[in-house]
């Protein structure tokens, strides 16, 4: 029981300053990342106009969120943002189900990979509607209703930030906490390849799903 | 053997812990019921289209869970940082 608080951690200090960094959360977020490139070569490999099974996998995804893109931003900006959409969503998906393989663990359980996800979308968001509004109307939108309301509105959209961010880590460390404490029970017997199966798998696409399905919200909510 | 003060801060952590969790899934659990429940209703009013509703149902879901899930985080918090 006791690895659920360790975690890995390499101290650099520089002048007074020490700097953690988790070594396993880079190492798998590493590993996601070749996992991407490999599953993207693979799937671009020998394209035909009758494709193969991966490249059939791949034009699904990206026809999939392609369209929800379009519904929300309309045709011309999703043709800017739907590839960081598709990528986003990949990149969770990989990272969320590869804790079900043995010996390895979600980049996700850390609060900074959801909490820096997060905040990508919080800047792309404001990005898109400073680019879509200018800075004038920008800025006039914390002003709707009445302009007493500006200290809402700021707290309103930090605590998108905070909501994305830890329903995804509140998800993923959750099911890894609860598989943990009933493989303790069980002597890892039976129960935790099914376990695996909900947390990681069904749960893992969902949360991915709902945090891709949210930072488009997000850019629409800015953009309009 | 007395009870100090560091006993019952670690009392009042595991406590804390509890009842936050139970208070806090009270709502996820009322909010995902009346999703599901509604879902049914729509699909059974349209079978036709019950796999567009099914995945809007486990959405809503995922997004009603949310504060359940905030308050899974301050128990975590409780148990192992404090």
């Amino acid at each position: 029981m006791d690895e659920i608080g360790g975690i890995y951690q390499m101290i650099v200090r520089v002048g007074d300053h020490a700097f953690h960094f988790n070594l396993s959360v880079i190492g798998m977020t590493w590993i996601v990342i070749a996992l991407l490139l490999f599953f993207g070569y693979m799937a671009t490999r020998q394209r035909h106009i009758l494709p193969h099974t991966l490249q059939v996998v791949g034009e699904l995804i990206i026809s999939q969120f392609y369209s929800l893109t379009e519904s929300a931003l309309g045709k011309e900006k999703a043709k800017i943002y739907a590839p960081l959409v598709v990528a986003l969503f990949m990149f969770l998906l990989f990272s969320n189900w590869i804790g079900a393989l043995p010996h390895m663990s979600e980049p996700t359980t850390d609060l900074n990979t959801t909490l820096g996800l997060g905040f990508m979308g919080f800047f792309l968001a404001h990005y898109a509607g400073i680019r879509s509004k200018g800075f004038k109307g920008y800025i006039k939108n914390y002003f709707e209703p009445i302009a007493f309301m500006m200290p809402m509105n700021l707290i309103g959209e930090l605590a998108k930030v905070i909501s994305i961010s830890f329903r995804l880590f509140g998800n993923m460390m959750g099911g890894s906490i609860i598989i943990l404490v009933v493989s303790y029970l069980t002597y890892s017997l039976v129960l935790p390849p099914f376990l695996y199966a909900f947390f990681s798998l069904f749960i893992g696409s969902i949360q991915a799903f709902v945090f891709t399905m949210l930072t488009i919200v997000y850019i629409a909510v800015q953009v309009e | 053997m007395g009870i100090e003060g560091a006993d019952l801060i670690v009392a009042a952590t595991y406590i804390g812990a509890g009842i936050a969790m139970g208070l806090g899934a009270i709502g996820p659990g009322v909010g995902q019921g009346m999703v599901g429940a509604k879902a049914c209703e729509a699909i059974g009013k349209n079978p036709s289209e019950a796999a567009l509703l099914t995945r809007t149902m486990l959405v809503g879901q995922a997004v009603a869970e949310s504060t359940g899930i905030y308050s899974l985080v301050i128990a975590m918090l409780l148990i192992f940082v404090v």
